[in-house]
């Protein structure tokens, strides 16, 4: 990567493509607040320019929670300064990016806990116990 | 190349041949015409400044007669008005200049897209405008031939398949952009055998009557 | 993994938990193009999902098509959608050789009739069939026998997509596209040179998932994936708006990222998903890297003009041809002119006479 980074040429681009996003987001969050169904917006479908991504995230900030949660790989899950707007980023083992979402939500599917492994490990303590 | 779409073949043989037949023409028309100059003068000259009297009257003819200039204003300035929205569209439009550096090998500076799509806006509604008033107004009804309306029409056809190209309306891009490559190549070849040659014969045929009855002293 | 084995328990075994199949199918959902709201559906699909046998043929090919979706080592999506499939043949990737692999090939197709997934990559030479042969069988032979039980075929690459780079003039080995030869099996068209891995894995994880095939374009192209051209997906398109172009590829517009158009950029006329999904797990595409496309997921796209000659500038062939129909013009005009002034010239000397 250094030898990259050596390369003295850096474009400047501004494409104006960050100002709708986060006014889809502004339009969610409302129908959220009003009590309506959450939103994902995927970013990996969105046209974004280089810097673009950095630009959201700084746009959105960040809040009070931050969670890593390590299945298939690492994701971490990040609620931004707007309450209820949390930034989604799955990574594969080798850390390459899989999958970019902006939930807005009440809480990340993701985060809660899946029946299937509850009932999983209940199986699991109680043979634990037993042992 | 086999399985040949309507787009490659607008873009390949069909522009080969407009181009041959448009070249062709215009030298034809141009050329020939140059050949039938050079009647005897059987008079005296009056005046020697040929090229004075020849320039002089491309400009004062860019204007009414003072005579006509208020019965004529509107044909005054709905002329101006379409061929300066025509000249903005065809020759300030980024693509195009591209098209016209490949025959000629060099270009010039272009406009914004938002320019140019306004500008063949105004070329289209000002030229459907006048193709009614020619078709219902008395006098340009009587007076207007199957030149005058294929001319119009095959200059219509290129600005109304352009825009829809360009805003991606009607069909898939390459069949628009396939279609708007037909229509200039209609136009191409229609061009020499009708009164489109008026571009190209204006100025010299001003220039012309200018000189001639310069010499007869009469300032026209 | 069993052949009767559900890929969700196969997962399970694997270790994963089903925090991490709904990351699994979360990612796998988006690149299926399919909106975050399917992830339900996904899952519940993957869940109960067999695993099919896939065959895979390469014939007149340069391998890119593999590379580009074996690239990493590391269970991603998409390696994990390739685990879950049984690639029964792939004579780049499997071990077995020979009399054995043909064998191996046979009784997949065999056990499997009618319900495997035939995928091919590479065009194949109707001229001489000794351009290309895999173990003495012609590569028409081959795609025939193994077409005939197969439940659907994918052609991954141009080259079995649409002829590609074989095919270009002269083509010289005759080749020709997987839809010239098989017209009885629908023919799932994967093109690019080579293809984006996640759209070749994306139409596998779409047959995984509904078991059928994804909805396809007018050439047999997955909708999802190339349902839109790359001008109207790309980032640079305010700046193609505004007027603002990279003249060479070492000017301020080259530096700035403007429009690549005058540069030779295909990106109106092609249709993929490069924009949007990039290359390299999201990194980059050739237009972010500077460098205009050159419509790689079309037919016959060698035979488009040069690489860095724009779209407009057309393709009306050498300038003398040009001058040679002025020039004819001009005698004609001459000699007409010329006959026009003789018969005025006698009609003159008639009068006086």
């Amino acid at each position: 990567m250094s030898s990259l980074d050596a390369i003295p040429v850096t474009a400047e681009v501004t494409t104006g493509n960050v100002e709708p996003l986060l006014h889809e987001v502004r339009h969610a969050l409302k129908r959220l607040a009003n009590g309506g169904d959450g939103t994902v917006i995927d970013l990996k479908c969105l046209p974004l320019a280089p810097g673009d991504e950095e630009r959201i995230e700084e746009a959105l900030g960040r809040g009070e929670v931050r969670a890593e949660i390590d299945a298939l790989g690492p994701t971490l899950i990040q609620e931004t300064s707007y309450p209820g707007v949390w930034l989604v980023t799955h990574r594969n083992t080798e850390q390459a990016v899989v999958g970019r979402f902006i939930e807005v939500t009440h809480i990340p599917e993701l985060l809660k806990s899946q029946q299937a492994d509850i009932e999983n490990g209940a199986n699991r303590l109680e043979n634990e116990l037993k042992n | 190349m086999e399985n040949m779409t309507l787009l490659d073949f607008a873009r390949g043989p069909g522009l080969q041949w407009a181009l041959w037949i448009f070249f062709f023409g215009v030298l034809w028309r141009v050329v020939g015409a140059m050949f039938l100059l050079g009647t005897k003068d059987r008079s005296k000259h009056r005046r020697n400044h040929y090229i004075r009297d020849g320039l002089r009257a491309c400009l004062t003819r860019s204007a009414p007669a003072h005579a006509f200039e208020e019965k004529i204003r509107f044909q005054h300035l709905t002329g101006y008005a379409w061929h300066i929205a025509l000249f903005v569209s065809v020759l300030l439009f980024a693509p195009h200049i591209l098209f016209f550096e490949s025959l000629l090998g060099f270009g010039w500076p272009h406009l914004p897209n938002t320019i140019i799509l306004f500008s063949a806006a105004i070329a289209i509604g000002v030229l459907i405008a006048l193709l009614i008033r020619r078709a219902t107004h008395p006098v340009q009804r009587l007076i207007s031939n199957v030149d005058d309306y294929v001319s119009i029409l095959v200059v219509l056809l290129p600005l109304i398949s352009g825009v829809l190209a360009f805003a991606h309306v009607g069909a898939r891009y390459e069949t628009l952009l396939a279609l708007h490559l037909l229509s200039v190549e209609l136009l191409m070849i229609w061009y020499p055998f009708g009164k489109l040659m008026h571009t190209i014969m204006t100025f010299p045929s001003r220039y012309q009557s200018g000189t001639f009855f310069g010499h007869r002293g009469v300032k026209a | 993994m069993r052949n009767d084995q559900f890929l969700g328990e196969y997962l399970r075994m694997q270790g994963v938990s089903r925090r991490g199949f709904l990351k699994f199918c979360s990612a796998t959902a988006s690149l299926m193009a399919l909106p975050p709201s399917a992830v339900g559906q996904v899952a519940e699909a993957l869940a109960t999902a067999r695993r099919p046998s896939v065959i895979w043929l390469s014939f007149q090919e340069c391998t890119g098509c593999t590379e580009s979706l074996t690239r990493s080592h590391a269970p991603t999506v998409e390696s994990l959608i390739f685990d879950a499939i049984s690639l029964d043949y792939h004579h780049t990737l499997q071990a077995a050789a020979g009399h054995a692999a043909e064998e191996a090939r046979e009784a997949a197709m065999e056990e499997n009739k009618g319900k495997y997934l035939l995928v091919v990559d590479g065009s194949i030479p109707l001229d001489n069939p000794g351009y290309s042969t895999i173990a003495g069988i012609s590569n028409l032979q081959m795609l025939e026998e193994t077409a005939a039980d197969a439940f659907a075929i994918v052609a991954v690459g141009t080259c079995a997509a649409f002829g590609g780079l074989p095919h270009a003039d002269p083509n010289p080995t005759g080749a020709v596209a997987v839809s010239d030869i098989i017209t009885d099996k629908p023919i799932i068209n994967v093109s690019g040179c080579p293809p984006i891995p996640v759209v070749i894995t994306g139409v596998l994880a779409h047959f995984l998932t509904f078991g059928t095939i994804p909805e396809l374009d007018a050439l047999g192209r997955p909708a999802a994936f190339f349902g839109q051209n790359i001008h109207d997906r790309c980032y640079r398109r305010p700046f193609y708006e505004r007027g603002q172009f990279a003249e060479t590829f070492d000017d301020e517009g080259a530096r700035k990222g403007w429009c690549l158009y005058k540069l030779g950029c295909k990106g109106p006329t092609t249709y993929n998903a490069c924009a949007t999904l990039k290359w390299n797990a999201g990194t980059s595409f050739p237009i972010q890297s500077g460098h205009g496309c050159f419509g790689c997921s079309e037919p016959d796209f060698w035979d488009k003009g040069g690489l860095y000659q724009p779209i407009s500038a057309g393709l009306w062939g050498e300038r003398d041809a040009l001058l040679g129909a002025a020039a004819a013009g001009a005698a004609l005009g001459v000699g007409s002119a010329l006959a026009a002034r003789a018969r005025k010239k006698k009609a003159l000397a008639e009068e006086e006479a």
